[in-house]
């Protein structure tokens, strides 16, 4: 709101410079958006509860409580009228008291003409352009007062009636700016005899517009409800500085003084005569609000002692009735504050015009403990916190994607997407099934500006419509395993680094895993598995090398080998959870016993297998198992694979002898030729 | 068989195999098998000396003393010139690079946000995170903004297309503020309340330099019995100061939001200017980084509170909007995009 400082100046003492002014209203409520030193303008951000404050004289009314200055009447007449006569009587009916509590015309004959150079500089300056003087008029009062005003061609009013209803279904009305608009039911409208003329509350009509050879007009000034004008507004996707001030609630008192007001002003720049009384239609007025302020909730509140003074000071500056009580005062509430309900807005009133510079700094009473950070934040920061230890960089990406970007991750089944109905642009159409797309596109941002190597990890939720949302973390790796150095340590990603950072993070919360081949749509068909929880087989999580068509369809570059993995965090953060139970295993007492065992096995048979089947031969004494070689090549016939086992044996209570250990090495050495064919190299 | 030619003969073995010995380990051996206590080389010609003709005895004596002084003293004049030569392990290059483990980062989101919930922790409060795919009661009616309200208009509100049911709510909105987390803790716990809930929250905003659709707030909630906007200032002033640094001077202004009365803006003595005006704080010497208020009365009738026993104040700040002005970042989108020499000039 661009507030014209002398103009202001009329409506109020101001004891300050414009800068002074700027900084004082600036804390008492009013962030000043800029001040123009060269026209003596200030720009105030109005915040949406202070309607009352898009004019003059709202802001003259804090300047009068800020600076205890007194408000200088406005001359609102009322004016003489021209006697009423029948060839130029207007009606006004509201056939929606709903929609329009209050409707005030009145019939003025006209000159139209350009305005004079002082109202329309004010204009100017207030960044209303000015177009006539009777239009200009009504910009004026909207300004100063508040008012949002309309001036028909009277002429051109079917019966020279002005019927506030809803729309009816089919009626369309070309508006002021030149579009024809077709209009909803639920539309409030002013309507003449026949059709409708102006959205109420929201712009006029153009076959009523005034012009050059307007005689008589008829001036509104109205009150309509704020919802209302809302929806129209949107439905129409139309603002104008009419409908922002219905839509927040404006004064009901104030039509007839708009009226009034707008009258003066004709008169005395002699642009028209009003003719009769104005048609006040107010079928309803509201009773006078009161309010109850307690000077023990005010200062008890705002947690400094407030004087009875200072409340008697700032509050009727503001356009509020005092009455006292024995704990404090029955306030009366202007119409122009509907804002002001409670006991608390009362006491936001007093608050910032005692300034909130002299609220205390204290801190409030805490009498218990709190439980601390959730748990769900807590898996989050584990997992980063692993993640990051071994070596990858946490991206955050936008949670909405592109269609064509989330599709390949929910191939199976693409009616899970969960989709926005207004999206900002079809970048962002729908909510990420999974973290990967957004590292996938991370990857590539970093690939198309000269980085080979990306190790990448994001935390944050996926979207289904099955799920709605779930918590996840999910890695990208690509290029080098480890850095490039002198020594030739340097090697390229592959399948098992990936395994690897996974077993690392699902350590971490305490979880033994399984990977099991399975495929999906968008990994690398044999180089994909299910993530499950060694305990419970329950699938956390899928694993493996991105699918050339999904990483070029992202524009990577072709030939990359890009490993990826997706885990849920709540199963995860569940058996993290247990580790609160965690108890110590006693150290061993007696040496272990290491055998290797290589075995020659067909080259399509998991380890897994095998693994499972030596720990099912193998007695209690076997404490770990674990691959340590596996070679094809020379000395291996095609098809087969030679595959090294470490074994250790440990007994808690004893040394065990070399012929327990070989007795067991015999049983798991017969039992892996029987189920698997294995020789023993 | 004791005479003074076997005595040299003994040194010239000695000597010899002295030249060979290369290391501290070769010469303890050395010096075990010439004077080893039980089988020593020279204890043996002693012990030769004992048995000799009384005649040979004294000057046989003087030469075998001689000579195990001798190799005493030449197996220490040898340790030392091994020891001034270095071992004989091979040398390395030190002033070639290392061998570096991998080292990654946490986002500078991620640090700035812990290091938020860090404070907070510290002064009591619990954090706690909600969905964010919210119902329209939590994220707009019970923080008194009811259907048609034009506060509704102050955020831009991004809605799914179709709602989504999960167990505790069917969902039609991305959440615009982290406030619907607040209604749900106090709907299911009874005051005191003391938390802060971050995440991100989602906004129909323009995509430019200083905006982005999505971002992350951390807001925060207090209720009790006599909680005061005293203690609103005096928490966010205290988080200001440990967050900002000690001399931070802090600016409290009236503002508007829906679900707070009265409602206060905060503002921070610019930390690139120390308040004197700059072009971060646009010369003003503050920087808006904060907004808050006492929760208004119709948030607590909402929860079911009694607004007469209880009173509190509720808080919220962007993360991105401190870390842009924290970081001289001049483009919030570099957040979000992923590179690396980006995210590389973080600390870890
Ligand atoms: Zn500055």
């Amino acid at each position: 709101m661009k507030i014209v400082v002398p103009w202001l100046r009329e409506l109020v003492e101001v004891p300050v410079g414009t800068p002074e002014l700027a900084d004082t209203l600036g804390l008492r409520g009013f962030e000043v958006a800029e001040v123009d030193r060269a026209r003596d303008v200030i720009d105030f951000e109005i915040t949406a509860n202070r309607p009352d404050c898009q004019s003059v004289i709202g802001i003259a009314r804090e300047v009068s409580a800020a600076f205890d200055t007194p408000l200088r009447p406005i001359d609102a007449g009322p004016v003489a009228r021209a006697a009423a006569d029948p060839a130029t009587a207007a009606t006004v009916t509201i056939e929606d008291p709903v929609g329009c509590p209050r409707y005030v015309g009145q019939v003025v004959r006209v000159a139209i003409g350009p305005s004079p150079g002082w109202l329309a500089d004010r204009l100017l300056a207030a960044g209303v352009r000015p177009i006539n003087n009777v239009v200009d008029v009504t910009n004026y009062v909207l300004l100063e007062i508040g008012q949002p005003m309309h001036a028909f061609d009277l002429e051109r009013l079917a019966g020279r009636a002005v019927r506030v209803r809803r729309a009816r279904p089919g009626e369309t009305l070309t508006t002021l700016d030149g579009q024809a608009r077709t209009l909803a039911p639920d539309m409030l409208v002013i309507a003449d005899a026949e059709r409708p003329q102006a959205i109420a509350g929201v712009m006029g009509g153009a076959a009523s517009e005034v012009g050059d050879r307007t005689r008589l007009v008829l001036l509104e000034s109205a009150c309509f409800q704020a919802a209302s004008v809302r929806r129209t507004s949107r439905q129409l996707a139309l603002k104008t500085e009419a409908s922002i001030r219905f839509e927040r609630g404006v004064d009901p008192g104030a039509p007839l003084v708009g009226i009034e007001r707008a009258c003066t002003l004709l008169v005395r720049i002699g642009a028209g005569e009003p003719i009769g009384q104005a048609l006040d239609r107010h079928p309803a007025p509201p009773a006078p609000r009161a309010v109850r302020l307690r000077r023990a909730r005010l200062s008890g509140l705002l947690g400094f002692e407030i004087e009875a003074a200072d409340v008697e000071r700032i509050l009727p500056r503001l356009g509020f009735t005092l009455a006292r009580e024995a704990d404090g005062w029955t306030v009366g509430v202007p119409t122009f504050r509907g804002d002001v309900t409670r006991e608390v807005d009362l006491i936001e009133e007093v608050g910032r015009h005692v300034g909130y510079d002299r609220v205390p700094e204290t801190f409030p009473v805490l009498d218990r403990v709190q439980r601390g950070l959730d748990p769900r934040a807590g898996w989050d920061r584990l997992a980063r916190r692993v993640l990051a230890g071994a070596g990858a960089f946490e991206t955050m990406s936008f949670a909405f994607i592109e269609r064509a970007a989330a599709e390949p991750f929910v191939a199976d089944e693409p009616d899970t997407l969960v989709a926005i109905a207004n999206p900002l642009s079809e970048k962002f159409a729908v909510l990420r099934p999974s973290l990967l797309p957004g590292l996938v596109d991370a990857v590539g941002y970093n690939r198309r500006r000269e980085r080979r190597d990306a190790r990448l990890f994001e935390t944050g939720r996926c979207f289904s419509t099955r799920i709605a949302e779930r918590r996840r973390v999910a890695f990208a790796w690509t290029g080098a395993a480890a850095d490039e150095h002198w020594s030739g340590t340097a090697r390229a990603v592959d399948f098992f680094d990936a395994r690897g950072l996974v077993e690392t993070l699902c350590q971490a919360f305490g979880a033994a895993i399984d990977c099991v081949p399975a495929e999906r749509p968008y990994l690398v068909a044999g180089r994909t598995a299910e993530v499950r929880l060694a305990s419970s087989g329950t699938t956390i999580g899928v694993l493996g090398q991105l699918s050339p068509a999904v990483a070029a369809a992202r524009d990577l570059p072709a030939g990359d080998e890009v490993y990826v993995a997706e885990l849920d965090l709540e199963p995860l953060g569940r058996a993290a959870a247990a580790l609160a139970d965690l108890r110590v295993q006693p150290l061993p007492r007696h040496p272990s016993v290491v055998r290797d065992l290589s075995l020659e096995l067909d080259e399509r048979l998991p380890a897994a297998a095998v693994r499972g089947t030596i720990r099912q031969a193998a007695p209690e004494t076997l404490a770990s198992v674990r691959e340590f070689d596996r070679y094809q090549g020379t000395g291996v016939p095609e098809g087969r694979v030679s595959l090294s086992f470490r074994l250790t044996f440990r007994d808690p209570e004893r040394t065990l002898t070399d012929a327990e250990v070989q007795q067991a090495m015999d049983r798991i050495v017969a039992a892996v030729t029987a189920a698997h064919g294995a020789t023993r190299r | 068989m004791t005479d003074p030619a076997s005595l040299e003969r003994v040194r010239a073995e000695f000597l010899d195999e002295l030249a060979r010995a290369a290391s501290d380990a070769d010469l303890r051996a050395l010096r075990d098998r010439y004077l080893g206590r039980k089988s020593g080389v020279v204890t043996s010609v002693m012990k030769a000396v004992a048995a000799a003709p009384a005649g040979d005895r004294p000057a046989l004596g003087r030469l075998a003393n001689e000579l195990k002084r001798d190799i005493d003293a030449r197996i220490a004049e040898r340790r030392e010139a091994l020891a001034a030569l270095g071992s004989a392990i091979p040398r390395v290059d030190v002033t070639l690079p290392g061998r570096q483990p991998l080292t990654g980062r946490c986002h500078p989101l991620t640090q700035m946000r812990e290091r938020i919930e860090e404070i907070f922790l510290r002064m009591g409060y619990e954090v706690v995170e909600g969905p964010e795919l919210e119902d329209d009661y939590h994220n707009f009616e019970a923080l008194n903004m009811p259907a048609d309200h034009p506060a509704r208009d102050m955020q831009d509100t991004l809605y799914l297309a179709a709602p989504v049911v999960s167990e505790s709510h069917t969902a039609t909105v991305l959440r615009t503020h982290t406030s619907g987390m607040q209604i749900r803790y106090m709907q299911a716990h009874q005051p005191p309340v003391r938390i802060v809930s971050p995440g991100r929250v989602y906004r129909r905003d323009n995509f430019d330099l200083t905006h982005t659709p999505m971002f992350s707030q951390v807001e925060g909630l207090v209720v009790g019995e006599g909680v005061t906007l005293g203690d609103l200032k005096g928490t966010l002033a205290s988080f200001a100061r440990d967050f900002f640094g000690p001399d931070t001077a802090v600016r409290f202004r009236p503002s508007f939001f829906p679900y707070t009365e009265p409602s206060a803006e905060l503002d921070v003595s610019c930390f690139q200017c120390g308040g004197r005006g700059c072009g971060v704080c646009k010369r003003t010497g503050w920087l808006e980084v904060l907004g808050s208020g006492m929760v208004h009365p119709a948030v607590f009738e909402a929860v079911g509170y009694d607004p007469e026993r209880y009173t509190g104040f509720a808080f919220g700040m962007g993360i991105e909007r401190v870390a842009l002005l924290k970081y001289g970042v001049d483009d919030i989108r570099q957040f979000y995009e992923g590179d690396l020499r980006f995210l590389e000039q973080f600390p870890a």
